[in-house]
């Protein structure tokens, strides 16, 4: 078995190169039968990359412990889910589906453009070959998952904390997305080597690029919700470098799918287009330098490994390729059109570009911030929450003031007059908002109260634009079915303000409450009255579970427990903490309990009220819907985009 | 009234203030700790921040005036070991000897007074001993 998997992969390794070397001849040559032949080794990379991910999957199923991989992430009482979720649990084997999802999305990219596109698609086998060449190599020389032993007769088993549902997804999901950047960089690239720089290489990948973003955006939401119900530190995001990974190019990628509509519709920002799509991708390889190289202190135990050095000579190998492609070509990504006017649509795109780069940039700075004092002061600086919560509100506050303004300013220029019309209306609902929460007590948090207002303005727009649209097309279906793209995009910005209320309200107006607890006593928190009744141990096959037991009166009224679990198999602690959701208020009450002594009744704890929390979770369902509604396929559009696009195919 | 290429100018004018704000943040009022493995804390006093692996004993308990006492060693194991008294809220319940952790706090006199102490997640990519 683990032969056909080494086999398999050496064969992906081989097909890769030639889609990368003869593909590349194919191209600059001209010759459309070895065009083809190139492409059809992706193809057939996928296929063999797929048969290897099957020898892989097969051998986590049936706990075969003679392959090392299965052996260190898995044992016999692994249920099959998260056995099948070891797949990507260690290195080996994410690398692995890396792969596949590579050469398979590389595969029905090319497979769907083939002929509409059939000069550019020529350079983007090349390409992309050159990428699936790199991970095949890695893991046939590097890290395979194919190693094998003498089996052992149990494996050691995947951490508790990693057996949850969220880790059988959240993986998948990030790959999804990091891996699905890969397209766009491949097709912009394919342009920039074919010289069809017009903005056909945008429409092919539009929905390639949104997908990845979809995919990375509720990936890291899926990380989140796991860390606050996991982990059991009340948080949801720590700024961790492994966690600013997956942020950073889908912050690029933010910017890219908002810029490539001011190229589509005006045949500007071509190098910006260029520099984003090449800025998202390597951030996107070099969060994986990250993670794997162990340079930076991360609170994520990843261990150091040698591929970190694979792979950060692979980012600097590909920046380098995508500087001197975009400066080589330069000549060709001239404008068509000037930006007229700094009071106009694509001036506030413009402006929403720049916060998004520099919030990107400001991240990687504060993660490499380490790395640099090293080099150039000899000891290691690390930067705390403060910095990113910073920066976070200079850029992430007018962020949602220009998510309001955007949809509603017009294209090319407009006055003062017009724009204070237009604005008139959700001006005064975030206003009057404004007030209200400072009446209601609010405005103890001046971030909080203007992200709050900000919010009530860009869902007010929103709403503006529903009704008018509406009213126009007679039915709110009609009109998001006539522009799936413009409304969905609307849904996903009411994602991002729901998004922004959850952080404000959960980090701006939580409280936090902690003590030591005796059978019998009570503790009062935000509105709540919590007395320890007891403590348990609930009966469980592989742990031994303690509880503390509370009863809760307040704005709810019920018991709550929390506490820890012992595992036997591996022999891991993991803290269980106790949610109450309180969803008319969005609200939880969070109870730690530690420390538990069964013997004198004497525990721990500390209680949390996170106002407006759920919202964030929320937030990811709604995003996760807008982002599919823009998703769908439009043939209205795509007709719009055929005629528009006519003279560049010509 | 059109101007000749305002893009252009705001480009170059944003990314000039963004940069400015960032390099003055972190030069200025920036929130930067330095970080050392225990065997690099010899010479350095003040606030930092210390990577490393427990070593025993650990004793005392985080919310008394005495803390929570143990030791630190590089994470490879080798090196002098370094004492850590830690107060504050509970240790996260992964805490025990052999796990890498961050403690942040003052060092004087050989010894790290700690209020923050972070148990590194044992999050995927680390394989554990196989039983033979």
């Amino acid at each position: 078995m683990a032969d056909l998997g080494r086999a398999a992969l050496v064969v992906s390794l081989g097909l890769s190169l030639y889609a990368l070397a003869v593909g590349g001849y194919a191209a600059a040559t001209n010759r459309r039968r070895l065009a083809f032949s190139a492409r059809n080794a992706l193809f057939c990379a996928f296929g063999s990359t797929l048969i290897a991910a099957a020898v892989l999957a097969v051998a986590l199923v049936r706990h075969d412990f003679s392959f090392q991989y299965v052996a260190a992430h898995t044992n016999r009482t692994l249920p099959t889910q998260y056995a099948l979720s070891a797949f990507w649990g260690g290195q080996e084997g994410s690398l692995l589906l890396w792969l596949l999802i590579l050469t398979g999305y590389g595969a029905l990219a090319v497979a769907l453009n083939r002929t509409l596109l059939r000069d550019l698609v020529a350079w983007v086998v090349p390409v992309l070959g050159g990428i699936a060449t790199f991970f095949a190599f890695v893991l046939v020389a590097v890290a395979s998952p194919f190693d094998t032993q003498t089996a052992p007769v149990d494996g050691a088993g995947l951490t508790p904390s990693l057996q949850n549902p969220y880790m059988v997804a959240h993986p998948p999901m990030l790959y999804l997305g990091y891996v699905g950047l890969s397209i766009p960089f491949a097709f912009a690239a394919g342009a920039l080597l074919s010289g069809r720089t017009d903005e056909r290489w945008i429409v092919a990948t539009r929905r390639w690029t949104l997908a990845a973003w979809m995919f990375l955006g509720f990936g890291q939401l899926l990380g989140s919700h796991w860390a606050y119900v996991e982990v059991g530190w009340g948080g949801y995001y720590a700024w961790d470098p492994v966690e600013n990974a997956a942020l950073m190019p889908w912050l690029a990628a933010t910017a890219f799918l908002h810029s490539v509509m001011i190229q589509e519709r005006k045949g500007m920002l071509k190098v910006w287009n260029m520099v984003l799509v090449a800025l998202a991708f390597e951030l996107s390889v070099f969060g994986t330098f990250l993670t794997r190289s162990g340079v930076v202190n991360s609170i994520h135990s990843f261990a150091k490994s040698p591929i970190g050095s694979w792979f950060l000579a692979f980012v600097v190998i590909s920046s380098l390729f995508s500087v001197a492609l975009i400066l080589w070509r330069l000549p060709l990504l001239k404008a068509r059109t000037k930006l007229e006017s700094a009071l106009s649509r694509e001036a506030v795109f413009l402006y929403n570009n720049l916060l998004l780069v520099a919030l990107s940039l400001t991240i990687l700075w504060g993660v490499i911030f380490p790395i640099v004092t090293q080099l150039f002061k000899g000891e290691s600086r690390t930067i705390g929450r403060p910095y990113y919560d910073f920066f976070l509100r200079s850029f992430g506050l007018p962020l949602l003031l220009l998510m309001g303004i955007g949809p509603l300013i017009a294209w090319r220029r407009t006055s003062v007059r017009a724009l204070a019309r237009v604005l008139a209306l959700p001006a005064a609902a975030a206003l009057a908002s404004g007030v209200l929460l400072v009446v209601a007590g609010a405005g103890s948090s001046r971030p909080g109260l203007i992200a709050y207002t900000f919010s009530s303005f860009v869902l007010a727009t929103i709403i503006v634009e529903l009704v008018r649209g509406t009213r126009a097309t007679g039915s709110l279906f009609a009109l998001v079915s006539r522009n799936r793209r413009r409304y969905g995009g609307y849904v996903v910005h009411a994602a991002v303000v729901l998004l922004a209320i959850g952080i404000a309200g959960s980090s701006a107006y939580g409280s936090s409450t902690e003590r030591r607890l005796t059978t019998g006593e009570s503790m009062k928190v935000n509105g709540y009255t919590l007395t320890l009744r007891g403590i348990v141990h609930p009966p469980n096959q592989n742990a031994t579970e303690t509880r503390a037991v509370f009863d809760v009166h307040g704005r709810w009224n019920g018991t709550i427990m929390s506490g820890d679990n012992q595992y036997r198999n591996p022999p891991e602690p993991s803290r269980e903490v106790g949610i109450k959701t309180d969803w008319l208020r969005a609200e939880d009450l969070y109870v730690i309990a530690d420390d538990i002594n069964t013997k004198t009744g004497v525990i721990y704890v500390k209680v949390l009220v996170k106002p407006l929390v759920n919202l964030i979770w929320i937030a990811g369902i709604v995003f996760l819907f807008g982002s599919l509604v823009a998703l769908w396929p439009d043939a209205r559009e795509q007709r719009r985009l055929v005629t528009r696009l006519a003279p560049a195919r010509a | 009234m059109a101007t000749r290429n305002p893009a252009r100018l705001i480009v170059a004018l944003a990314v000039a203030a963004v940069l400015a704000v960032f390099l003055l943040y972190t030069a200025v009022a920036g929130h930067s700790t330095p970080t050392y493995t225990p065997s690099q804390l010899a010479g350095h006093a003040g606030s930092l921040a210390v990577v490393g692996k427990v070593v025993g004993p650990v004793a005392g308990d985080s919310h008394s005036s005495t803390g929570l006492r143990f030791g630190m060693r590089n994470i490879d194991g080798k090196g002098h070991v370094v004492s850590i008294v830690y107060r504050g809220d509970n240790p996260p319940p992964l805490f025990k000897v052999g796990r890498d952790v961050v403690v942040s706090g003052t060092y004087a006199n050989g010894r790290v007074s700690s209020s923050s102490l972070i148990t590194k997640c044992p999050s995927k990519y680390q394989a554990a001993k196989t039983p033979s």
